[in-house]
């Protein structure tokens, strides 16, 4: 392919127009005629058997439609989940958590079935809760799932560790090679400790929302989703329909993150539509978002063995996560968890155990870098650590053991596509490592872009311009713009003359997922693809025409002269027309080795510590982008530092906290997201574009790298100045405070040896 | 979602109509000023009234003005009049900046400072600073005018000695010397402080400390012997809570360290 | 008979409004019901600036007004700011230049923000803008191209 034009350029976003302007449509913008609107009964308590609900002072009130239960449609199964089908839409016989949906108000506004929902009784038995994800693994913990829900046998998802679960399990992961018990014994060095990550609600701002209808046999539903084609899939399998008669459309969505990723509060609606014959809105508010899903809290056990000379031997991890009431995507953070924790080094030998527990929380899910910012925190700290009990300095000693380009860091996989070591060199730089005090960094590689499996329609229409319809949503990080730069250069068009469809499974081709940080990787290759079969159709239209036809820049060239496509097009079909080209990637060909790329991080930030109160301030935050190529690099720059701010939050103030079984904040304003005043004074963003990337023009995904060091870089950096390192975020001011007193005496021995 | 339960609205056109109001709907009606912390605890359902009297829109309410002695602030001021008012700059700028921090720019276009004091949340910035500056409230009822000090019209945790026939009509800050130098320093690290130390000296005397936001109502610091005499007293006088803002102990430390650094901006 | 509605007249973005609302009702409901989208709830208590709008010219959370405030008084939403894209206002045109937004949701809100404090205040220091905006959240972008937007509209509107 020639060299790209338009990809590599900070074009304007698409969407930027419609969106300053306050046009665009969020779902819960849409005007739907006729839509009633449903609000959901939640569970007052965490774990209870539900002996009967009286909803007859919630009917009578006026333009109440109906109170909608699991028993009320039956025999349409409300479960769903698309690993394992365990979650009810509405509690069946028992709640698992506080805030569990328990029946659904449907009524003429959104007022009535507020009020309405307020007077459905719900009469429990209350059963024995377990909140802690150790404490549901002993022995003798409440049972959440008496009958262990298996799983729905998606072939992306056998990673997920379905063998041998029992009891409150809900996934199991076991990474494992060499001798860890020798290497161990060989260590002159072996750093040990227990690290916890909290349990974060994304706060994508746009809370989850959805309107369904029934019309003409088939279920509409539109809706904040990530992933229309996987919340398709769910609602489908609810409904006992096939899948063309399921449309999901996902206008604006308001923040992903992670966070809208797999279905969510779809079936409510669709339950709600389906028993009213009405379409149904339901929209829900904060508070009943961070009841809907949270990422996965994790505690972690690790050792590091070191050789004296810094060369790393092995690591051991055991780990276990709190994931909540329901599997939802937590299966799939347990194994990415896993498989993000040990870092991109060399080792002889490693044992990662890394459980997910099921407990009587809301159901965890995925959140940007899902798995590796939990796990990354033990493992960069551990090299942190290592490297002054080694008196090494932490960046050589990184140096000497990360894999060079092309090196294997998992048995089997595809070799790392990236230069980590330069990329720390940049980083380290930037951050003036070694000239000042309270800087932290790190390095992570995590197994991106998911299961690869995408397509893509493109359409090249009687005037030779083109569009193309992709089922990639657009959550803020500006596919729709990368995307179209990427049609453009591959048609050789001008970005004025094509046009994208997104997120409409009625209408776009298939797309397994938005996540992982695929879209540019590879829904840009499978609209590449499309791109070249559609040249391919143009070709053989001239063919009829000319004996010699070649490829041209928005056209073809045949014998010797310039035909735009529209030429073609019209020569063709003699009035109107266009011609169609599909493409498609799949685990095959330079697809079959996984992960399809390694998503690279190298974050890192200085800090200050006010060691009386025990506030944390960032001075500075570096990002190095190693995304292969940017095709919109002020887009790049914009997931880098999103994603960085992002973990910030989680380094110094976010954290879901329950006290005993209720949640003491569900709520933004007891649940601190980073404001403007967090921001460091100096943000240094680099791009490292070395074209070692599988996707168009050498790219390679980035948008959740650069956040998944940064828990461990703040950790580090305050640890650096406390003379002792944290080991649990977020670093609250309390902790902080109370580290800098656990540390003062060893401070105080040192100055006296000093 | 939140929701509101529906009420009736009264807006009286002069302070005489809203004590009269007052007088006749009782406890069912909540005084509505700024609204922003009623309306919240309407949404939540923590609070519910049938009336809402609507004293926003009494012409004249909202002054600021110097009256003898003393700035009178009107009971619809909102905290962002007052941030930007030229009178209070030149005569409390404490309380300019105080109010210059409080919350958001959206709760002080809307919400007042009478209004804060009413609603008797303890986690607020300006109780301490009005305490420790001698502040009074003058409040208004059908029985006629009664001053009271803010120090005692605060009772505790979202109480107050406002009757429920009253009304705040103005808050009234004493204007303080030339020589006098004040000070309110919080520390904050959700929406409302954990901690706010208000320091006042007047005329070379031994500083005022008052301590906010930590116990159900400002604590008066009693000491005079410089400013670690300041520091643990402060400690032992505040009798905080755990809570999402950190623990009892924590937040007993951090009153020392604001005290102490109040202290010393009002040294400095 | 109880009275839980008023009749209120204003002006929302130069356009007379008359109606009847319940007493009950939010400012951002009215909005939206309206047809006027573009602010948006997230947070519902006051914390995020979503819902920003401007209310005689200064900022409020319109989730947390009521609606009979508009009684007598000038609302403006972000949807009063231009009629077609070739005429932004410069804070608009601002957060286009300095890609201020990616999902879009908190934009609507952060730009009546900032055109507020430009109206308050023609030529703030970057600590007021940090200051103006410190209770608007943004989770996408890391707030950074925000400022500069604010910063690079202002001295477009002081240049004028
Ligand atoms: S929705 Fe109004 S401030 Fe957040
Ligand atoms: S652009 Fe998404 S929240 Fe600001």
């Amino acid at each position: 392919m020639a060299e790209p034009s338009v990809s590599g350029t900070s074009i304007p976003r698409l969407d930027g127009p419609a969106k300053v302007m306050g046009r665009a449509k969020y779902a819960l913008d849409l005007d739907i005629p006729g839509a009633a609107h449903g609000v959901a009964v939640r569970a007052d308590r965490a774990h209870a058997r539900i002996i009967g609900v009286d909803a007859s002072k919630a009917e009578a009130l006026p333009g109440v439609i109906a109170v909608v239960t699991a028993a009320s449609v039956a025999p349409i199964d409300v479960r769903f989940g698309h690993i394992s089908r365990d979650h009810p839409a509405l509690a069946v016989d028992k709640v698992r958590y506080a805030g569990e949906p328990v029946a659904l108000v449907v009524a003429e506004t959104r007022r009535a079935a507020e009020k309405a929902a307020r007077l459905v009784r719900v009469t429990y038995e209350d059963l024995p809760a377990v909140i802690d994800a150790e404490d549901a693994l002993a022995d003798g913990a409440p049972l959440l799932h008496e009958v262990h829900p298996g799983r729905t046998g998606d072939e992306g998802f056998h990673n997920t560790g379905a063998d041998a679960l029992e009891g409150n399990l809900c996934a199991a992961n076991l990474i494992e090679w060499g001798d860890l018990e020798a290497e161990l014994a060989a260590a002159d060095v072996v750093v040990e400790g227990e690290y916890r990550y909290p349990m974060l609600y994304g706060y994508a701002m746009e809370p989850y929302n959805a309107t369904a209808l029934f019309e003409e046999g088939t279920l509409t539903v539109y809706t904040t989703a990530q992933h229309p084609y996987m919340v398709r899939d769910d609602l489908a399998r609810m409904f006992a329909l096939p899948l063309a008669r399921v449309r999901v459309v996902v206008p604006y969505v308001g923040g992903g993150y992670g966070t809208k990723s797999y279905t969510k509060v779809e079936p409510l609606a669709a339950l709600g539509a389906y028993a009213t014959g009405r379409p149904v809105r339901v929209a829900l508010s904060v508070e009943e978002a961070i009841f809907t899903t949270r990422s996965d809290g994790a505690v972690i056990r690790a050792r590091s063995a070191f050789k004296s000379d810094g060369t790393l031997l092995a690591r051991d991890f055991d780990i276990v996560m709190n994931s909540g009431a329901y599997s939802d995507n937590s299966p799939l953070v347990c194994a990415k968890l896993a498989a993000r924790a040990f870092g991109p080094y060399r080792l002889n030998a490693l044992r990662v155990r890394c459980r997910s527990a099921f407990t009587n929380t809301t159901p965890a899910s995925s959140l940007r870098g899902f798995g590796a910012p939990q796990g990354n925190l033990a493992g960069e700290l551990q090299m942190d650590e290592a490297a002054d009990r080694l008196g090494i300095d932490a960046r050589e000693l990184r140096l000497l053991n990360v894999v060079r380009p092309g090196e294997e860091i998992l048995p089997g996989k595809r070799g790392i596509d990236a230069d980590l070591a330069a990329d720390l060199e940049l980083l380290t730089e930037s951050l003036g490592w070694g000239e000042r005090e309270g800087v932290g960094f790190g390095l992570a590689a995590s197994d991106a872009g998911a299961h690869p499996t995408s397509t893509a329609l493109v359409r090249i229409h009687g005037d030779g311009s083109a569009s193309c319809a992709i089922g990639a949503t657009e959550l803020g990080q500006g596919s729709r713009t990368v995307l179209s730069q990427i049609l453009a250069d591959g048609l050789g068009l001008p970005f004025e003359k094509v046009s994208i469809v997104q997120s409409d499974t009625g209408v776009v081709a298939y797309e397994r997922t938005t996540g992982a940080s695929r879209t540019t990787t590879l829904v840009g290759r499978s609209l590449l693809a499309a791109c070249d079969d559609a040249r391919r159709r143009i070709r053989e239209l001239a063919a009829e025409y000319a004996a010699d036809v070649q490829d041209a820049p928005g056209g073809v060239v045949a014998d010797g002269e310039h035909l735009s496509y529209g030429a073609v097009i019209r020569k063709w079909f003699g009035s109107g027309g266009e011609v169609v080209g599909v493409g498609a990637i799949r685990r095959h060909g330079e697809f079959e080795k996984l992960p399809p790329f390694w998503e690279i991080g190298a974050s890192g930030v200085a800090v200050s510590v006010d060691e009386e109160t025990g506030r944390v301030v960032v001075e500075q935050l570096t990002t190095v982008g190693d995304v292969g190529f940017a095709i919109n690099p002020l887009l790049v720059h914009g997931q880098d530092l999103g994603a960085a701010t992002m973990t910030l939050g989680a380094a110094l103030s976010e954290e879901l906290v329950y006290d005993g079984t209720t949640l003491s904040n569900p709520n933004v304003v007891e649940y601190r997201v980073p404001r403007v005043s967090d921001m460091p004074a100096k943000i240094d963003q680099i791009l490292a574009e070395r074209r070692d990337g599988i996707g168009p023009f050498g790219a390679k995904g980035g948008g959740e790298g650069a956040g998944n060091t940064i828990g461990a870089a703040v950790a580090a950096a305050v640890g650096r100045l406390l003379g002792r390192y944290p080991r649990e975020l977020p670093l609250t001011p309390e902790r902080v405070w109370r580290l800098a007193q656990e540390a003062a005496p060893d401070r105080e021995t040192e100055a006296v040896r000093g | 979602m939140q929701i509101l339960s529906d009420f009736q609205l009264h807006r009286p056109a002069s302070l005489d109509e809203a004590v009269q109001l007052r007088s006749e709907l009782g406890d069912g009606a909540a005084l509505y000023a700024g609204g922003t912390e009623l309306l919240l605890a309407l949404k939540m359902g923590v609070l519910e009234y049938e009336h809402l009297i609507d004293v926003k829109r009494i012409p004249g309410l909202n002054a600021i003005e110097v009256q003898g002695a003393a700035l009178r602030i009107g009971a619809t001021a909102t905290h962002r009049d007052i941030e930007t008012s030229p009178l209070v700059a030149e005569h409390v700028p404490a309380l300019s900046k105080l109010a210059r921090h409080v919350a958001n720019v959206r709760v002080r276009a809307a919400g007042t400072l009478a209004g804060n004091l009413a609603f008797g949340e303890p986690h607020a910035d300006p109780a301490a600073l009005l305490v420790a500056l001698g502040a009074t409230v003058e409040l208004l009822s059908s029985g006629g005018r009664r001053s009271l000090p803010v120090e005692q019209f605060a009772v505790g945790a979202y109480e107050t000695e406002l009757g429920e026939d009253e009304l705040i009509e103005a808050v009234v800050v004493p204007l303080p010397t030339a020589q006098t130098r004040a000070t309110y320093l919080k520390f904050q690290v959700l929406e409302r402080p954990t901690v706010g130390v208000a320091a006042v000296a007047r005329d070379g005397d031994a500083p005022t400390v008052v301590v906010g936001a930590v116990d159900e109502k400002p604590v008066r610091i009693e000491a005079s012997d410089g400013v670690e005499d300041y520091v643990n007293a402060a400690r032992d006088a505040v009798d905080p809570v755990d809570d999402l803002s950190g623990s009892a102990e924590y937040k007993r430390h951090l009153t020392g360290v604001i005290v102490r650094r109040a202290l010393e901006a009002l040294a400095a | 008979m109880t009275m839980t509605t008023t009749r209120i007249s204003g002006t929302i973005n130069g356009r007379e409004v008359t109606t009847e609302v319940d007493n009950a009702t939010l400012l951002l409901d009215l909005l939206r019901d309206l047809g006027l989208t573009g602010a948006k709830p997230s947070c519902e208590m006051e914390v995020c600036g979503a819902c920003a709008v401007q209310l005689d010219g200064l900022p409020v959370s319109a989730c947390t007004t009521l609606a009979i405030e508009l009684d007598g008084r000038t609302v403006e939403t972000v949807e009063g700011l231009a009629q077609s894209a070739d005429a932004l206002h410069p804070v608009q045109r601002a957060f286009l230049q300095k890609s201020a937004f990616q999902c879009g949701f908190c934009t609507p809100g952060m730009i009546m923000s900032a055109k507020a404090l430009l109206e308050a205040n023609p030529s703030p220091s970057r600590d007021d803008v940090v200051h103006w905006l410190e209770g608007s959240i943004c989770r996408c972008t890391g707030y950074e191209s925000i400022v500069e937007a604010v910063l690079e509209a202002a001295e477009e509107m002081r240049n004028g």
